[in-house]
C-alpha cells in the first residue's frame, strides 16, 4: 500500500493504481476531492486523451493527468492550484470552442458534465469570432441510439464501451484533427443488447436512447433507487419518475452487482409498470364471468370456497404457486399460509430466456433465488397432476401459466375448482380464475429481492399505481385473516389501495 | 533541388556515385565490413557502449543519444525484440531521409542491422513515408540484394545472427512520424500516439520490446563501427558531435542537402554553402529544424546548429530542414500556412492540440484576411501556451512552437495585419510583403 496526499489530506491505496481510480475506490472522487474528467470512466480503459484531470504533482514540472498517474508513496498531489484552475478553463474553453450553447434546447440538460464543469471551471465568454463548426444533427447510429455531432467532444467513452465491454467494436472515430468524427461503419450500425449505455456514459448530449430523448426534462425527473425485474441478476436502477409515471431506468452503479451497466431489456422493461394490460380491478367470478367486486368481497369469497374445501378435503387439497418476480415478504406470507393451511404442493417456476456473459442471466425473474430459498422450488414434478382432481383450490400469485406452458391446458385448471390469482399484468390464466386481485409492481412497494448470486436487495416505492392494488403479501394475510387461521389472527386491514 | 550535396563527410560521400546503391557497389567501398566486425568481434553490449561513447544522438529531432536508447532494451527475455527505422520523413522542410535512402540504401541497411546485432531484434520494420515511392522501390531492391546474398536471413553474414527487414508504406499522415503513432500505424491501426509509459523499449511493436531510430541515425552506425567513437567525435560539439545533414530550402541561392558538422554556424550554411539570399534580397528570417521548430530573425543567424545552442536561442535543430526566408516573407502567411498543416494533421485525440490547432489557424487565417483584432495576438500565445506540454505527444508542442516563434520575432508583421483594429476591412491591402508561402 502507499500513502498519498492530495491537497493536504492523506490517503492509501495500493501502489501503482492510477491516481483517478484510487481516488474513485475511495469514494472522495467528484465527493470531496474535485477532479474534473471526460474520457476517463471507472468501467473503462484509460484513455488520457482530454486532458482535462490535469493536477500538480510535486516534483514534476509539468501537469499531470491524474487518470494516469499511478499513485506510489509519497505521492503529493495538488488539485486546488491556480495552475490546476487555468489548465481546466484552457481545456473548457477549447471543448466549448464548436460546442452549440444551446443548453435549453438539448435534451442532455440538466445531466450534462460540460455544462456542469463549464460552470464549475468554465471561462464566461466565448472568445473565438468564427462560426462554429457544422455538423450532423439526429443521426441514426442503430435500434436505440442518436447522435448529435455537434455536441461530441470526442472523450471516446462508447468507443471503448463497444470495444471493451460489449466487444462489438461498433464506433469509432474517423478521420483526424477538427474533423475527427464519431461514427459507425456503412451496414454496422450499433446494435448490441447493451447499446443504450452510450447514452449513460456520454458525457453530454451527444448520444441519447430514443427511447427517452426528449420525453421529460430531466430535472422534472424524481430519481429513486430500485432493481431491475428482468432477470434474476438484480441489476440497480435509478427510477425516473415524472407525472405519476415511470419515465426510465438508468443504471445505478453497484460494483458487486452490474457495475455500471444495464441491459437494453432491462432499461425498458419499466414500460411494464405502466403498461395499459396491467390487472387494475378485484374480480369475482359469477354468472357472467369476472365481475368487478370490492376487496373485501373477494376475500370474503375466497375465503368461504377455501374453508368448503378445507372442511370436505383437507388441506392437501390446496396447491400454491408462487411468482419469482414477487418479493421476499410476499412469499414468506405465502409461505406461512400455505402452511397454516397444511396445502399440498407449493412451488414457483421461473420463465427461462436467453443470457450472456455480461448481466443477463437465464432466470427471467428478479426473485427466483429469493423463492428457493423460501421454499418454493421448481414446481414441474406436480404441475401435470394439477388437473387430476387432487387439488380443489390453486393460489396463484403472478404467472401466466397458460401463456408459459407451465400447465397443461385451461381445461385441466378449470377441473379445480377454485382458482384465486394475485397478479400485476393480465394473462390467460384470468380465462380460469375465479378470483382475480391487482397487485403491486416492485417499483409500487417496499420489500427485497434476491439475486442470482443470492444478494437480498431492496426496493422501494417509487410510484403509485393509478387503481387500487396491494401486495400479495397483503392480500394474502388478508385471505388468512378470512379464514380465521391463527397465525393470521392479528393481520392489519390493508387500506384503501394498499 | 541538387541531388548531391555540396559538401561532404561518409554520410554523403557517394550520393552522385550510382554504384554506390548496389550491393556490389556499396561492398566495393568497404560496405558491411562494419556490420561483419560488429557481428563477429563485437558484442551487443560493445556495440552499445561504443555507440554511447561516439554520442551519436538521434537525427529525428528530439536528439536522444541513441547507445542510450538501445541501452533501455531488455537483455534476453522470451519476447521477440524489434527495431523499427523510422522513414516517415514529413517534417516540411525535411528531406534528408530521402536521399539517405534513394541514394546509400545498403549504408541504411548495414546501420540497421549493427542496431539489430545491439538490441538483440530479430526483425526491423522499415516504416517509410507513402509518398516515397522511388526510396521505396530502392530499397526493395537492396533489401532483396541484401537477402539473397545471406547479409539479411537466416545466417547474417554466415553468422548464427537472424535478421530480416520488413518494408511497411505509410499512407500520408504526419503523425505517423511520432514514435509510437507509426507503431499504432504499424499495427494497421489509426496513428495516434500512445500514452508513454510504457515506453517502447517495454512494449513497443506488437507489444514487444521495440526501438525506434531515425533513418539518418542508424546511417551513423556503421562509420562509428569502422572508425571508432574517438573519430565520430572529432567534428561537431562537445555535446553535439558528427556530421548531419541539413537541408536548406526556400528563397536561397544553392538549395539542396549539406553535410556539415554539427555546431557549424547557421550563418556560415546559409551564407558560405548555400550561397546567401539570391536576387540581392535581404534574409528574413530561418526556421533552423522543420517547420515545427521557432523561426530565429535575421540578427539571430550567429548560431551554432546544435541543440544545445539553439536552445539558447528558443529553438532547436528539429530535423535540420533549414527554411530560408527573405525580406519579401509575409510572417503572417507563414503563420497561416504552418497552422493549416498543424491542423490538418492532427490527430484528433487531445483536445488541446485539436481544438487548439483549429482555432490558431482559424485565426491566422483570419489575421491574413486582414479582419484581425489586437487581442487575438494575445489568444494566440495564450493557446500556444495552453497547447505545449499537455498533451499525449509532442506534436502539440510542434503546432504552437512556431506560432510563438513568429510572434516572437515578427510581431510588426502581424501589427501590420490588423484590420483598423477591427473596424474596417482591407488590411490584407496593407500587407507590404509580396511573397506568398506555400508548405
Amino acid at each position: 500500500m502507499a500513502r498519498f496526499k492530495v491537497d493536504d489530506v492523506e490517503y492509501e491505496a495500493e501502489a501503482g493504481t492510477p491516481l483517478l481510480r484510487a481516488l474513485d475506490e475511495l469514494g472522495v472522487l467528484m465527493n470531496g476531492v474535485d477532479v474534473p474528467h471526460y474520457c476517463w470512466h471507472p468501467k473503462l480503459s484509460v484513455d488520457g486523451s482530454c486532458r482535462l484531470c490535469q493536477v500538480e504533482i510535486e516534483g514534476v514540472p509539468k501537469l499531470q493527468i491524474a487518470c494516469d498517474t499511478p499513485v506510489r508513496d509519497g505521492l503529493v498531489v495538488r488539485t486546488d492550484t491556480a495552475r490546476v484552475q487555468s489548465a481546466r478553463e484552457g481545456v473548457m474553453e477549447l471543448l466549448l470552442l464548436n460546442h452549440p450553447l444551446d443548453c435549453p434546447i438539448c435534451d442532455q440538460a440538466g445531466e450534462c458534465q460540460l455544462q456542469d464543469y463549464a460552470f464549475d471551471y468554465g471561462v464566461p465568454a466565448a472568445r473565438m469570432r468564427e462560426p462554429r463548426r457544422a455538423a450532423k444533427k439526429r443521426q441514426d447510429l442503430g435500434k436505440a441510439i442518436v447522435f448529435d455531432q455537434e455536441r461530441c467532444i470526442l472523450c471516446r467513452r462508447c468507443v471503448r464501451f463497444c470495444r471493451e465491454v460489449t466487444g462489438t467494436n461498433e464506433l469509432g472515430v474517423l478521420r483526424r484533427g477538427d474533423r475527427s468524427v464519431l461514427e459507425t461503419a456503412p451496414g454496422l450500425p450499433l446494435d448490441n443488447d447493451y447499446s443504450m449505455n452510450v447514452a449513460d456514459i456520454c458525457p453530454v448530449g451527444a448520444l441519447t436512447t430514443k427511447d427517452f430523448r426528449f420525453k421529460v426534462r430531466v430535472w422534472d425527473l424524481e430519481n429513486v433507487p430500485g432493481v431491475c425485474t428482468g432477470c434474476s441478476r438484480g441489476c440497480n436502477v435509478e427510477i425516473g419518475v415524472a407525472r405519476g409515471n415511470v419515465q426510465r431506468y438508468v443504471p445505478r452503479r453497484n460494483d458487486a452487482v452490474n457495475e455500471t451497466w444495464l441491459c437494453d431489456v432491462g432499461r425498458l422493461s419499466y414500460k411494464e409498470i405502466g403498461a395499459p394490460d396491467r390487472v387494475r380491478d378485484v374480480s369475482v367470478r359469477g354468472e357472467h364471468g369476472l365481475t368487478p367486486a370490492s376487496l373485501e368481497e373477494a376475500i370474503a369469497g375466497a375465503s368461504k370456497r377455501v374453508r368448503t374445501v378445507l372442511d370436505e378435503h383437507g388441506g392437501a387439497a390446496v396447491a400454491g404457486i408462487a411468482s419469482a418476480h414477487a418479493c421476499n415478504e410476499d412469499l414468506e406470507v405465502f409461505g406461512a399460509l400455505l402452511d397454516a393451511l397444511g396445502a399440498g404442493a407449493r412451488g414457483a417456476p421461473v420463465p427461462l430466456g436467453p443470457s450472456d456473459e455480461l448481466l443477463v442471466r437465464p432466470e427471467k425473474a428478479a426473485n427466483a433465488h429469493g423463492a428457493r430459498a423460501l421454499g418454493f422450488g421448481d414446481p414441474a414434478p406436480w404441475l401435470d397432476r394439477l388437473g387430476g382432481g387432487d387439488v380443489r383450490v390453486l393460489i396463484v400469485l403472478g404467472h401466466d401459466l397458460l401463456g408459459a406452458d407451465f400447465l397443461g391446458s385451461e381445461a385441466a385448471l378449470s377441473e379445480i375448482g377454485t382458482v384465486i390469482l394475485l397478479d400485476t399484468h393480465q394473462s390467460a390464466l384470468a380465462r380460469v380464475a375465479d378470483f382475480v386481485f391487482p397487485a403491486r409492481h416492485p417499483a409500487e412497494r417496499e420489500g427485497t429481492l434476491t439475486n442470482h448470486a443470492g444478494r437480498v436487495q431492496p426496493v422501494v416505492r417509487a410510484v403509485e399505481p393509478p387503481f387500487p392494488a396491494w401486495t400479495e403479501g397483503e392480500i394474502l394475510a388478508r385471505l388468512g385473516t378470512a379464514l380465521g387461521l391463527e397465525a393470521f389472527g392479528s393481520a392489519p386491514a390493508p387500506g384503501p389501495g394498499r | 533541388m541538387h541531388a548531391t550535396p555540396h559538401v561532404t563527410g561518409y554520410l554523403s560521400e557517394h550520393f552522385g556515385d550510382d554504384a554506390f546503391v548496389t550491393l556490389e557497389g556499396y561492398r566495393a567501398r568497404g560496405g558491411y565490413e562494419a556490420a561483419r566486425r560488429a557481428l563477429t568481434a563485437l558484442s551487443p553490449a560493445d556495440v552499445i557502449e561504443l555507440v554511447t561513447a561516439s554520442g551519436l544522438q538521434g537525427r529525428g529531432g528530439a536528439g536522444f543519444s541513441t547507445g542510450q536508447k538501445w541501452g533501455f532494451m531488455p537483455r534476453g527475455g522470451e519476447r521477440p525484440k524489434v527495431l523499427v527505422c523510422n522513414a516517415d520523413e514529413s517534417e516540411p522542410g525535411s528531406f534528408k531521409d530521402r536521399l539517405l535512402m534513394e541514394r546509400g540504401p545498403h549504408q541504411l541497411l548495414e546501420g540497421i542491422l549493427i542496431g539489430a546485432w545491439a538490441t538483440g531484434a530479430e526483425r526491423t520494420f522499415l516504416y517509410i513515408r507513402g509518398e516515397y515511392a522511388h526510396a521505396t522501390a530502392v530499397l526493395e531492391l537492396a533489401i532483396r540484394e541484401a537477402r539473397s546474398a545471406g547479409i539479411l536471413g537466416d545466417r547474417v553474414l554466415g553468422t548464427g545472427f537472424r535478421h530480416d527487414v520488413v518494408l511497411v508504406r505509410g499512407a500520408g499522415a504526419y503523425i505517423c512520424g511520432e514514435e509510437t503513432g507509426l507503431l499504432e500505424s504499424l499495427e494497421g491501426k489509426k496513428g495516434q500516439p500512445r500514452r508513454k509509459p510504457p515506453y517502447p523499449a517495454e512494449s513497443g511493436a506488437f507489444g514487444m520490446p521495440t526501438t525506434v531510430n531515425n533513418v539518418e541515425t542508424f546511417c551513423h552506425v556503421p562509420e562509428i563501427v569502422r572508425r571508432g567513437a574517438e573519430r565520430f567525435r572529432r567534428v561537431g560539439t562537445e555535446q553535439s558531435p558528427g556530421t548531419t545533414l541539413f537541408g536548406v530550402s526556400g528563397h536561397i541561392a544553392r538549395p539542396g542537402l549539406f553535410e556539415l558538422p554539427l555546431g557549424t554556424r547557421l550563418d556560415t550554411l546559409i551564407h558560405e554553402h548555400a550561397g546567401g539570399v539570391p536576387g540581392g534580397k535581404r534574409l528574413k528570417g530561418v526556421i533552423p529544424g522543420g517547420v515545427s521548430m521557432p523561426i530565429l530573425p535575421a540578427d539571430q543567424l550567429d548560431v551554432p546548429l546544435a541543440n544545445e545552442s539553439l536552445r539558447e536561442r528558443g529553438t532547436s535543430l528539429g530535423t535540420g530542414g533549414v527554411m530560408v526566408m527573405d525580406e519579401d516573407t509575409c510572417m503572417v502567411r507563414v503563420a497561416c500556412v504552418i497552422s493549416w498543416f498543424f491542423r490538418d494533421e492532427s490527430c484528433g485525440q487531445c483536445t488541446q492540440c485539436r481544438e487548439g490547432t483549429g482555432w490558431i489557424h482559424q485565426i491566422c487565417a483570419r489575421l491574413e484576411r486582414g479582419e484581425g483584432r489586437r487581442e487575438d495576438l494575445d489568444i494566440l500565445l495564450e493557446v500556444a501556451g495552453k497547447m505545449e506540454g499537455a498533451t499525449i505527444c509532442a506534436f502539440a508542442d510542434a503546432a504552437a512552437w512556431p506560432i510563438q516563434g513568429l510572434l516572437r520575432h515578427f510581431r510588426a508583421d502581424f501589427e501590420a495585419h490588423l484590420g483598423s483594429e477591427g473596424r474596417g476591412a482591407g488590411g490584407r491591402g496593407r500587407c507590404p510583403f509580396p511573397h506568398s508561402f506555400e508548405l
